[in-house]
Formats: C-alpha cells, structure tokens, sequence
C-alpha cells in the first residue's frame, strides 16, 4: 500500500509511488520501453485514518480479480494506492501516481475541481441501484415540515466529502435558495442553514436526537438501517431528486489502449459468480455500465449546483 | 477346599462376621477422617485462592474500566455513537462481556452492544458513580458481575458505562480451579472407596481363610471328638480320633480315646461278667433241679426200702431186712457223695489258697500216682510230656484238675484195647494249650460243652456224680484261664484243654 498525502506531503508520496513502482517493474523516472508491461494504479480515500487496513480487506477481492483479468493483455494492476483526502488524491491523480479512482459524484467533481484530469466511464451500481437520492430527517416533535422550515436552524450532515450527506442535501437547499454555512460561521446570517458535521449516519441522527442540531440528511439506504428506536423517534420531511450510485473515472492521461482494456476489464467482473463476490465485497458494487449521455447531463447540471454553492 | 459344617461353619461365620465388623468400623471410621481432611483442605484452598484472587483481579477490573472510562469520554462527550460503537466491538475482544451500554448525561442509554442499539434511550435505573463518589460501583449477582463507572475528565462528565460481564475473570479462574480440584477430589473419593472396597474383598478373604483355618485347628477337631463321642455312645467303641491335635485338643483327643478304650475294656469285662452270670445261673438251675432231682433219688430209696424194712420187721423177715438197711445205707452213702462234692464245688473260687510255682509234668505225675489203682484196673497208659512248664498256681486245685481229666478219660476208654491217655503241651497262636488226650470213645460235637455241666452225664450207666468236669472247668476260670473239649466225634478220642494266666 502506498499513501500519499496532499501540500506538504505531495514529494514524499511521489517518492513513495516512485519507489513503489521501480520495485515492481523498472524506476518511472527512466523512459519505459515499449517492451515493458503497462502499469495501472487504483487509488482511494481512506474513510477510516485509524484503520488503515480497511480498504485493502474493502478493494482486495476486486484488484486481484481485475489483476487477473489484466495479466494476459500486459497490464499490471499496481497496489493500492490509499490516500488521506481529496487533497491527497488529486495530487496523486495530478502526477499520475493513481490512474482510477472509485467515488461518488461529488467527490468525483471536487476532484475536478482540485485539478485532477479525470474521465468519467462508467457507472457504479451499488445494493443493485444505479441511482440514489437524500432525505431530510427531524425529530418526531420538531416543527420542520420543508426545507423552508430550516432556515435560521441547524442541519446535522455526515462529512465533507459524502455526496448523499453533505453535497447532495447542501445543493438540495441551495437550489430552495437556502445559504447554507458552517454552524461556527460567525459572520453568516441568521437566516441560513447552518451545519454540523457528524462523522457517521448514526452519529447524525443521535445529534438530532440529542438536539444538537434540528435536522439530518442522508441517503435513503441509511435510513433503512437506521437502528429502529432512533428511527421511531425521527421523521423524514423530504427526499431530494435522485443522483448517479457513483462514478469510475480514470486518469485524463491515461494510455487509451489500457483504459480501453480496463475498462471491459471492470464491465467483465460481474459476468461470474467470483467476479460478482469481489465486487460485492468492494463496498456492495453491484456492477459497473457505462456511462450515458444523459448521465453526463445529469453530472453536469450538479456540477453547476456544486459551483454555485461555491463548495469546495 | 475347606469344608466347614456344624460348629465350624458357625465359628467361621462368626468370626467373618467380627473381622469384617470390625475393619468395616475401621474403614469407615478413616474414609470418614480422610474425607473430612480433604474437605476442609479444600475449603481452605478455595478460600485461599478466592481472597487473593478476588484482590488481585478486583484491582484488575478497576484499572480495565479506568481505561475504558478515559477511551469513551472524547466519543461520549461529542455523542460520537459511531465510535462509542468501535470502542464496545474492541473491549468485547479483551473482556467477558454479557452487555455494554454507554449511558448518556440524562441517564439514558447512548450506545450498546446491540447490532442495532436496540437498548438506545433506555433509562438506566440505580445508583451511578459521581464525581462525589467516582469509584466504580461493583455488583455481582450469580456468575454475572455488573460494573457502573463514570466517564469523565476532570469536573466534565461525558456519562457514564455499565458493563455487564459474564463472571468475574477471578471467579472464571477460580471455578476452574474449583472444577479440577472437584475433579481431583472426585477421583480421590473414587480412590477411596476403590481402596475400602479392596481392603474390604481383601479382608473377606483373609477372615474367610483365617476362618477356616482357625475352624480346621480348633472347631473342626472339636467337631471331630463330638462326631467320636457319638459314635462312642452308641457303641462303637473301636472309634478312635486323631490325637495329634496340638495342646488341650491333643490331651482331650487322648482321654476322649482312652475313655473309649476303658469302655471297651469295661464292657468286655462286663459282657463276660455277664455271660458268666448268665451260666452261672443256669448252673445255678441245673443245680437245683439236679439237687432236688438227684438228692431225691436216694431219699426215696431210704423212704422205700425204710417202708419194706419196716413191713419185713413187721413179718419177721429178718434177711430182707439187713438188705433193706443194706440199701438204706447205699443211698445214704450215695447221698453224702453228693453233698461232699457239692460242698467242694462251692467252695472253688472262695477258697483260695496261696498261688506257687506248679511244675505241671510232676504235678500231672503226682495225679496219675493218685489214681494208679483205677488206671492199672482199665489198663491204661498215661504218658506226660517231661517238659510241661511251671505254672503259678494253686497247686491243691490244679492237681484236683489233672486227677478229674485223668480219671474222666480212663473212665470213658470204651472198647479201646489199648486206652491211653496224653497230657502235654501245644502252642496255639498267642497262648499255650494244655491237654489231657485220650483215645476213648470221643464225643459228638453237640455234647462237647455238655460234659461240663454240673451233674451231667452223656451215659446215666457212667460212674460219678457227674460234678467232676464242672468242678474241674471251675478251677481252671479261677485261674483266669478257660477249659474246653475238643472231639471229632464218637471213636477218635476226646482233647480237654485248658489254658493257665500267664502260662
């Protein structure tokens, strides 16, 4: 595993990926024959930094499968490449250190947004659905009945980097024309819906509970696994319109001949039952399509709502 | 095998039963004791082992939930339920957990062990620590020991744990010590009892043996010399028993036959006695019909011929009157014999004289001159064999003896031409025979013992009063010996033998 960091950080990951991969194949600093194989890296944001194995036991199964897939036609799948953050990620993507990542889609045009050249192919089916959407959650006595109701009150979100918990229900009332600022933002006004971060789903409803904030949003797969005593004591008052599962993109400057072959790689895992198992041990992915046109519409009208919430 | 009956059986039995009694009472009373000992040695060692570890773990326990109270504040106080969650999954890994809630500051339930928080809001009821009294509050009930801790930092409280674990690791520790030792005690009692019921087969067997034997060397000789005294009583006294029993059973098995042996020989003596009386009083019978037969005889002749004298004197027929008193005076004399020998008979066996060292050929010698008269007048030879031995005797008697036989057999010579008459000496097996041979006229085999009755006479012709061989038979039983006739029968002679004590 090689992680690499953002800022400060950047030098001491590009060494790390250079020393990565001179041990596996030959040093990247030395022009590679046409004879050598092509490499290929998969790179992600750790979600847990206190259990840094997580994501090996999460996307194992999967590279070693698309490790085999690859093998006969040159490529060699690279290790895990585990950044800290977005930051990190799209430094890593910058410097061609990480070749394709795996996020939702927010994440993935923040990432854009940060300067990585990324080209969105395919779709990511998770729990069998293409598509997902948010919902808004109160308390059983709470008089929140629409996103109106929030402004001037506090609206509990998971993390920054979540689509469903933060991007998605930020848009959702930006497009209601409601601000929406950081609950310490001093200088904002009292009109506006402020947010506390969370950390989890759960942790989002226990705030809301525990009244520290008035109001959370998720998707609407959390609220199905919401522990039933905390769901009994909530009530959900409004969904948002539904948004792609997530998104695979590669590295804008990837050979084409590997992507191409990545890419039927990746829409191949689910045609057996062994490539069905990896995947599904990758976070629940169902399977992966390619992306539509109507779907780069539809990435394209939030990448508009991420601009003008001038989120980050 | 040991065969063990009647007295023996029961003394075997009865001292089985007092061996077994009494090792049983022994066996009991030590397995009782051992029992005890390793009782109170195990009390002791559980009690032991409890304190120290009931110390040891107790503190242990403290310090598990000081630490775990300094891992939940941060999470408790951001109602961070997430992380609360990972901080529960980590302490299920490193201690017995039944249940682990993280209770808010209102009392309630914010985190558990639950997969899905089933117990989130929950109140929790009873005493929790406070920063008053900030120890852990530590209850247990059963195998369950449930621990109540406040999680704070400084004045800040964040909540509070309560943590219910399967059983104190210290009791965990301890009932396993407890399950081994009740395993080794178990195995002990097993070893026990296995010992008892050896030792108990064991001692069967010894008090059996022992039994039998103490039965073989006391009870069954007993059992012997009772089976003999009974066979005693009822006559058989030639039962003898083993005498070679050791001590007191020797000495009684040596009176127990010496007794036998003085019946027998009582009873010998008494059945001689007894065959004596008889013949005596058959003798005594015969005596006295023949007195009052034979002394009639002649008084009748006295009366008869006293009855003619009487009627002759009458008629003055003075010749047939000297033959009347002639006769009278015949069956007087006749009468006086009678008397005399009757007199004699009676006095043998009363009159006794003085025992002497008889020569029997001179004795035999002197007899013969005594009768000279009669033999020369019948003819007859008399040879004596010269080396009859000396007998210790009543001399007068034993001549009276020889003079009988002598004179009985030279007075039944019969038609012998040529009468002799032998006396000498044979050895029989065990004793030496005396005899007086003759080669009279002999006597069947039927009146052999006939001839010795008083009075009796095979030939009513024959001279006598018929008192001399009886008389003669007297003499000799006198003398502790025996008199006897012996024949092959008419015309081949008569034997009279005898037989002299210590001859």
């Amino acid at each position: 595993m090689v992680s690499c960091r953002s800022s400060g950080h950047a030098l001491l990951c590009a060494a790390l990926a250079v020393l990565a991969a001179s041990t596996a194949n030959t040093a990247s600093a030395v022009p590679q024959p046409a004879s050598l194989p092509r490499v290929l890296r998969f790179g992600v944001i750790a979600e847990e930094p206190n259990e840094p194995g997580k994501m090996l036991r999460v996307y194992g199964p999967l590279l070693a499968r698309l490790r085999e897939q690859l093998r006969p036609g040159g490529i060699e799948l690279q290790p895990l490449v585990v950044t800290r953050d977005l930051d990190e990620l799209a430094g890593c993507l910058t410097r061609g250190e990480v070749d394709f990542v795996i996020e939702t889609v927010f994440p993935t045009l923040a990432l854009h947004e940060h300067g990585a050249k990324l080209a969105s192919d395919l779709v990511v089916l998770r729990g069998g659905k293409r598509e997902y959407h948010s919902v808004f959650f109160t308390r059983l006595d709470a008089p929140i009945r629409t996103l109106a109701d929030l402004r001037g009150r506090t609206l509990v979100l998971q993390a920054l980097r979540s689509t469903s918990a933060f991007a998605l229900p930020r848009a959702e009332l930006a497009r209601a024309g409601l601000a929406v600022v950081p609950a310490d933002d001093a200088l904002a006004s009292k009109a506006a819906v402020r947010y506390l971060l969370a950390g989890s789903e759960v942790n989002q409803a226990v705030w809301v509970l525990h009244r520290r904030g008035d109001a959370g949003a998720f998707n609407e797969r959390d609220w199905a696994t919401l522990p039933e005593k905390m769901r009994a004591q909530l009530r959900l008052f409004h969904e948002t319109r539904p948004i792609i599962r997530g998104l695979l993109s590669f590295r804008a400057a990837l050979d084409p001949g590997v992507r191409a072959r990545a890419r039927e790689a990746l829409l191949g895992l689910s045609a057996d039952d062994a490539g069905r198992a990896a995947l599904a041990a990758a976070a629940g992915i169902s399977r992966f399509e390619l992306l539509t046109a109507a779907d780069r519409a539809e990435i394209g009208s939030w990448r508009a709502a991420l601009r003008a919430v001038g989120a980050r | 095998m040991i065969r063990l009956d009647g007295i023996g059986a029961r003394y075997a039995a009865y001292m089985a039963a007092l061996t077994l009694a009494v090792v049983a009472v022994a066996l009991a009373a030590a397995g009782f004791m051992a029992f005890r000992q390793l009782r109170l040695i195990q009390g002791e060692i559980h009690g032991a082992v409890a304190a120290a570890r009931a110390t040891d773990e107790e503190k242990a326990l403290r310090g598990s939930v000081s630490y775990l109270a300094g891992r939940l504040f941060n999470p408790a106080h951001q109602l961070d339920v997430e992380r609360l969650w990972e901080e529960i999954t980590l302490a299920r890994e490193w201690l017995p957990i039944v249940s682990f809630a993280v209770v808010g500051s209102d009392r309630r339930i914010l985190a558990d062990d639950t997969p899905g928080f089933t117990r989130y809001g929950d109140l929790v009821e009873g005493p929790l620590p406070s920063l008053r009294s900030p120890a852990p509050l530590i209850v247990t009930r059963g195998k369950e020991t449930e621990v109540r801790f406040l999680v704070h930092s400084g004045d800040v409280v964040a909540g509070w744990g309560v943590l219910v674990l399967s059983e104190a690791p210290w009791r965990g520790s301890l009932r396993g010590l407890e399950e081994s030792t009740g395993a080794l005690w178990a195995a002990h009692r097993v070893s026990l009892a296995s010992l008892g019921a050896l030792a108990f087969l064991v001692t069967l067997a010894l008090g059996l043996v022992t039994s039998g034997l103490l039965s073989r060397s006391l009870a069954r000789p007993l059992a012997e010399m009772s089976r003999a005294a009974a066979q005693i009583a009822s006559g058989n006294l030639d039962e003898r028993v083993d005498v070679r029993y050791p001590g007191e059973l020797g000495e009684l098995a040596r009176a127990l036959n010496s007794m036998a042996a003085e019946l027998a020989a009582h009873g010998d003596a008494l059945r001689s006695e007894r065959a004596d009386l008889a013949r005596k009083n058959a003798e005594l019978e015969r005596f006295s019909y023949t007195v009052s037969h034979d002394l009639k005889s002649p008084l009748v002749t006295i009366r008869g011929f006293a009855s003619l004298a009487e009627n002759d004197v009458a008629a003055g027929a003075g010749a047939r009157v000297q033959d009347d008193l002639a006769r009278i005076g015949s069956a007087a004399d006749k009468m006086h014999a009678l008397l005399e020998d009757l007199l004699e008979l009676s006095r043998v066996g009363h009159v006794v004289h003085p025992p002497e060292d008889v020569p029997l050929t001179e004795l035999a010698r002197e007899a013969v001159e005594l009768l000279r008269g009669r033999l020369v007048e019948k003819g007859v030879a008399v040879e004596i064999a010269p080396d009859l031995p000396v007998v210790r005797a009543d001399r007068r008697r034993l001549l009276e003896v020889l003079q009988n036989l002598i004179e009985n057999a030279a007075k039944f010579t019969g038609d012998q031409a040529s009468p002799r008459v032998e006396v000498g000496l044979r050895e029989d097996p065990g004793r030496r025979v005396f005899f007086v041979r003759d080669n009279g006229r002999g006597i069947e085999a039927r009146h052999l013992e006939r001839v010795f009755e008083l009075f009796a006479k095979l030939e009513s012709s024959a001279e006598g009063t018929g008192v001399g061989l009886a008389l003669a038979r007297r003499i000799i039983e006198a003398h502790g010996g025996r008199l006897w006739a012996e024949s092959e029968g008419r015309g081949h002679g008569t034997s009279f033998c005898f037989t002299l004590e210590g001859a």
